[in-house]
């Protein structure tokens, strides 16, 4: 089959030097979460259909192997042990997957770490997926809806529905890191049913449906949308979420966008004057890439914090004293495709460290103080609150597209020693009381002096004596 | 006069009497120090704990101990906010035994350090009356004092609490004063405020001796009792004893800034003034100095109450405290402060426990303050006032019979030597004739002429032997009977330690439920070491000591609102209580629950303090109310509330106990309820352990969900229900648009 690959790659001059280019690293790569795909898929034949994409995944040092959705044998665990790092769902050709398959086992998959690539196609969206998608509120339309546009539709397909709509890559926001935003004028090909997202901060669109395209009920005999079911940019093409321990559920509606024949496609927009090749090859693969982990990851190398003015202070103490300066750091690397490399905060946004205890005392930046060849470090000062307590060093960055970071690292902060207050005789208002004290001792040993020289006439004490 | 007492002033038997004294005093001290030896455990575990910190970590550390693991995430400042007197103590005897070099645990010192100190007691409180009548009295004072229950309920074996070495100090000091006024003299009165010193480093209630000492000069002082004696006694003692009481972190400058330290400065004031119009009195004709001191009675009334006034509206002088103001009305404290009315011992008390608690003394007092009427020397008036106060404050709240114990033992003795002197003399009286000497007065004074001691010139003596005996029998039995009943008091009432419950079988073995030490064990091994517990204040210093963790709230109650907090997170429903728990960093709950083992002393039945405490920081969201039927009924049963049945902390008891019956039978033997068929769910908590007998249940606080569900649906989704399908809701309605 990498023969086979490669033969395509061959059929292709202008991508040539790209893919060896990356096919030379990639293959030589273990991908960092595990390279154990699962493929769940029909019957050989089905696959020859997406061949290029399972190439793709092989060429990528991924260990892809292909089970029929109801195979009695499949299971996704062992001894309590995920068997597999990453599973792809293609759409199943009967009612429904195995028992394997259960939402309730790949949530458990994901709780464990693993990765789901879920593809739909209109027409089978089986029972599982849907309940899972309720699950991550996630919205998909019945069965049979499709997704079409009219004004970005193929025109080279000839399809009268108008249902191969033709979206852009998504827009780039210098807030975040987009690891889907390609060359701006590249189309991606779509044949399926849109969904709709909540609003849980977990979930992610991975690409929107352009703006005037809709979903409707295709069995239904107009051949518009009385009743759109969705619409706009409200409805997503393919969109993800990254659960808390990161894992990450890609949930794309059409499987068509990962077949031979659309990467291969030449389309053209309504209104354009020359056929263009899809870009649905770079997209899938980006979408592959992403979920199953060779994007987007970021991970913490160190934490440090110490005193800031002492040369030789321990690093990482357990406990500091109020008003203490302290110098905090944290070492980040993002993980791309086949390396560490320096994590970059986007333009827009700013990566920062909360001082806490019940609520932050403090949020200031984190701002990248050096470099080195796969790190960066982020570095800030401060001076601890007035106020003794246990509080926590905590960098809450939570972003879509890449790895949540939250690390709280645990202080006490202690009120002052008995013998680490100012001495009285520094502070300058209490001279006065200072001097106070020194009047009133100096004026008592005076008094006693005058008191015991200063003997009564002898005459007076002998009339004492008499009384 | 008895014929032993006759025999014992004897010049030539002075050595036998001394050696008979020491003897008995010895074994005094010796009763006292057995007779709290009936069962050995450690409790409260904080003063432990602080004890082995201050052994390990060397005194100054513990000066500046900030302690992380309870309060949390507050923390304690905890060298600054106790009472360190018991610590040190305890500390010093550490280290002067390895000095001796006798290595004894510290864990033993603390032990055995209440019954050591109830033997000084004894000691203290025979000095104290002895000072009031004679050594005869103070003998039987020390006896009393030794083997009283009310005394007994806080010093025995183990129970390492402030008052175990306060109750000595407390006699001594007032030995001091009495010694200091009596004498005139400033080394006792220095001496005092040493002791007074220890005695403010030592407990909470040094207040009433700040308080007594100035009354009884001030009754004095109204009385026309003024003298010398008293105006140096109490100066000495006034100026040393404040500076040395602020050297205490904890009580730092409350001596001049608090309404309770008021009156000891007052009284200062007064007797500056008094002594100054005497000095002028003697300087000045009289006619003049009566319109001088007129005058002078003008001025400084109004100017010390302008000062006073001045002083308390601009905040410079504390207002009187909560806890203060619950002692003169009782209804106070459930109203405005519930977390000190929640405390038992804090309640008003009931008759009983004077009966109890004293036994025979409680009726022997008033006829001691009757004979300290009939002598009424300064000495005298300080046992009367001391005798009023603490019978007031032992009314008040079940803990202050503690302060009222010394002043009954002392006053009973006084009476019951008075009733022996009489009783045991075997002479009998010459015929009656006016002007005999009387038998039982010390004749320091001319007896001064009292509606009282009208009578006392006229004392004979008893004529008939068998009234003697009679009485003197009576008295031997009642006596029997008082060592009798205070054994049993001690064995069975206050030998037994809250940490241990101990039943009795049916073949009339003992049966030990040992269901706490169990949990704090399992606590103690399978949690992580930084684990967080949350509970009930109750057993925050047990879990800090025995299980070792970290807790949110403990029984140095001294941030209501985080304890506010913890009552809000038990009563509140789940999705309410969860951020509250995330936000502490809560791994574990744990609950008392004794509806199994009918044990009544469980959070259910604390429950509504718990609500009236968050009620009080956060009336809008908790609501006693709610947790009543509209009858106005506290149920647990099927006709419980919504609001009881959603909250955690019915949820943890009842958790799974339906299990334990069959169907529909399930019982809580606590509150004689039955329960409802179907038992409470939880879904943000996880069950990880049930001691025993139920009484200890501890939960672990489930972590956010994976997937950003709550924590009901993620639930209901792992038991296999399916949500209703959204999109067919969502069809033709008005959609839920998600925010870009």
């Amino acid at each position: 089959m990498r023969l086979q690959l490669q033969s395509d790659m061959a059929s292709r001059t202008a991508f040539l030097l790209f893919f060896v280019n990356l096919f030379v690293s990639w293959v030589s790569a273990t991908p960092l979460t595990g390279g154990r795909v699962l493929a769940v898929i029909e019957e050989q034949y089905d696959s020859t259909k997406y061949s290029q994409f399972l190439m793709d995944l092989k060429g990528r040092g991924y260990d892809v192997k292909l089970e029929p959705a109801k195979k009695d044998t499949l299971s996704l665990f062992e001894h309590g042990e995920k068997v597999w790092d990453h599973v792809i769902l293609f759409p199943p050709k009967f009612k429904g997957y195995g028992p394997a398959l259960t939402p309730q086992k790949l949530l458990e998959f994901t709780k464990l770490g693993g990765n789901v690539l879920i593809l739909t196609s209109p027409s089978s969206i089986p029972e599982q997926v849907r309940e899972l998608a309720r699950e991550l509120d996630i919205g998909l339309p019945p069965k049979d809806y499709i997704t079409v546009d009219h004004f970005n539709y193929d025109t080279v397909s000839k399809s009268e529905k108008h249902d191969v709509i033709l979206a852009n890559r998504p827009a780039v926001s210098p807030a975040v890191h987009n690891y889907f935003s390609g060359k701006q004028d590249d189309l991606i090909a779509f044949r399926g049913a849109g969904h709709t997202l909540g609003n849980g901060p977990l979930l992610v669109p991975l690409l929107t449906a352009p703006r005037t395209a809709y979903t409707y009920d295709s069995k239904e005999d107009f051949a518009y949308a009385q009743d759109p079911w969705a619409a706009g940019t409200q409805m997503q093409l393919v969109s993800a979420m990254q659960a808390r321990n990161n894992a990450r559920i890609t949930l794309v509606g059409s499987v068509d966008m990962f077949s031979n024949e659309f990467f291969d496609m030449k389309v053209q927009k309504p209104g354009s004057t020359k056929p263009q090749k899809t870009a649905n090859k770079e997209f899938c693969r980006d979408v592959a890439a992403w979920t199953f982990g060779e994007k987007g990851i970021v991970k913490v190398n160190s934490i440090k914090h110490y005193l800031s003015n002492e040369p030789n202070a321990p690093v990482n103490p357990n406990m500091y004293r109020i008003k203490n300066d302290v110098t905090f750091e944290i070492e980040l690397s993002e993980y791309d495709i086949d390396r560490w490399v320096p994590f970059k905060v986007p333009s827009g946004d700013s990566l920062q460290l909360e001082f806490t205890m019940l609520d932050p005392y403090y949020r200031v930046p984190l701002l990248p103080s050096s470099t080195s060849s796969n790190a960066t470090t982020f570095t800030t000062s401060f001076k601890i609150p007035d106020q003794h307590g246990v509080f926590a060093f905590r960098v809450n960055y939570k972003r879509p597209y890449i790895t949540y970071i939250d690390e709280k690292y645990s202080v006490t902060v202690r009120h002052f020693a008995h013998d680490e207050y100012t001495r009285s005789w520094d502070i300058s208002g209490a001279w006065v009381w200072i001097a106070g004290i020194a009047v009133t001792i100096i004026g008592w040993i005076g008094f006693c002096a005058l008191w015991l020289w200063s003997a009564p006439a002898a005459a007076k004490v002998g009339v004492k004596k008499t009384q | 006069m008895s014929s032993l007492e006759v025999l014992l002033k004897d010049e030539s038997t002075r050595n036998i009497r001394r050696l008979l004294k020491v003897v008995i005093l010895i074994t005094i001290a010796g009763a006292a120090v057995s007779s709290r030896l009936f069962s050995v455990i450690l409790d409260p575990w904080f003063n432990f704990r602080a004890s082995k910190y201050l052994v390990k970590n060397g005194f100054y550390n513990f000066w500046d101990w900030f302690d992380d693991r309870t309060w949390h995430p507050l923390g304690r400042v905890t060298g600054g906010t106790l009472y360190p007197g018991l610590m040190v103590t305890s500390g010093a005897i550490y280290h002067i035994l390895r000095m001796l070099s006798m290595p004894v645990d510290i864990r033993n010192i603390c032990v055995l350090l209440a019954p050591a100190f109830s033997g000084l007691t004894a000691l203290a409180t025979y000095l104290f009356t002895k000072e009031m009548k004679d050594e005869s009295a103070g003998l039987l004072a020390a006896a009393f004092i030794g083997i009283a229950p009310g005394y007994i309920s806080r010093s025995v074996a183990g129970s390492y609490d402030n008052e175990a070495i306060a109750i000595f100090l407390l006699m001594f000091t007032f030995y001091l004063w009495i010694k200091a006024l009596k004498d005139g003299s400033a080394f006792w009165g220095a001496l005092c405020a040493l002791f007074y010193f220890y005695m403010v480093a030592a407990w909470g209630g040094y207040v009433f001796i700040t308080n007594m000492i100035p009354l009884h000069a001030f009754v004095l002082v109204l009385m026309g009792r003024y003298s010398p004696r008293l105006y140096v006694a109490y100066t000495s003692w006034f100026a040393l004893g404040t500076l040395g009481s602020m050297q205490i972190p904890f009580v730092g400058f409350l001596p001049i800034r608090s309404s309770e330290h008021m009156a000891a400065l007052g009284v200062f004031g007064l007797l500056q003034i008094v002594g100054f119009v005497e000095f002028v009195r003697d300087q000045v004709p009289s006619r003049q100095f009566k319109t001088l001191l007129k005058a002078l009675i003008f001025i400084v009334f109004a100017l010390s109450s302008a000062v006073l006034v001045l002083l308390t509206v601009s905040g410079v002088i504390a207002p009187w405290s909560g806890r203060f103001y619950s002692l003169w009305d009782t209804g106070y404290a459930k109203i405005h402060i519930p977390i000190i009315a929640s405390v038992s011992e804090h309640q008003p008390t009931a008759w009983p426990a004077f009966f109890f608690d004293l036994e025979m003394l409680i009726w022997l007092f008033p006829a001691g303050i009757y004979m300290c009427f009939s002598t009424l020397q300064d000495q005298h008036v300080f046992v009367i006032i001391y005798g009023i106060m603490a019978s007031y404050f032992a009314g008040v709240m079940v803990r202050l019979m503690l302060t009222l114990t010394p002043v009954v033992c002392v006053s009973a003795a006084i009476a019951l030597s008075n009733i022996l002197d009489v009783y045991l003399s075997i002479k009998t009286p010459a015929a009656p004739t006016a002007g005999a000497p009387s038998v039982n007065e010390r004749k320091e004074k001319k007896p001064r002429v009292n509606i009282l001691s009208a009578g006392k010139d006229s004392i004979v003596g008893v004529y008939s032997k068998a009234s003697k005996i009679a009485v003197i029998a009576a008295f031997s039995i009642y006596l029997f009977v008082f060592v009798l009943h205070c054994t049993w008091v001690t064995s069975n009432a206050y030998s037994s330690p809250s940490v241990v419950l101990a039943s009795r079988m049916p073949d009339g073995s003992q049966h030990i439920i040992d269901d706490y030490r169990e949990a704090y064990y399992w606590l103690r091994k399978n949690t992580p070491d930084d684990a967080k517990i949350m509970s009930w204040w109750d057993y925050g210093y047990q879990i800090g000591g025995m299980a070792d963790r970290t807790t949110l709230v403990d029984n140095n109650t001294w941030n209501n609102t985080h304890i506010a907090t913890v009552g809000k997170a038990m009563s509140a429903r789940e999705e309410v209580a969860y951020p509250i728990l995330r936000q502490h960093d809560v791994d574990y709950v744990l609950v008392i629950f004794g509806g199994l083992l009918g044990y009544s002393g469980d959070d259910i039945n604390k429950f509504l303090w718990m609500i009236r405490i968050a009620e009080g920081v956060w009336p809008d969201e908790v609501k006693e109310r709610d947790f009543f039927t509209p009858h106005g009924e506290y149920r647990v049963d099927d006709g419980a509330t919504d609001t009881m049945k959603n909250s955690l902390m019915y949820k943890m008891s009842y958790y799974n106990y339906q299990s334990l019956f069959p169907a529909g039978q399930a019982q809580d033997r606590v509150r004689n309820a039955k329960l409802p068929a179907v038992g409470p769910t939880l879904s943000i908590l996880d069950e990880a352990f049930t001691s025993e007998n139920w009484i200890v249940r501890i939960y672990k606080v489930k972590d956010l969900d994976n997937l950003g569900r709550d924590h009901l649906s993620a639930a209901a989704f792992d038991a296999g229900k399916k949500k209703s399908k959204r999109t067919k809701a969502n069809k033709g309605s008005q959609r839920k648009l998600r925010v870009v």
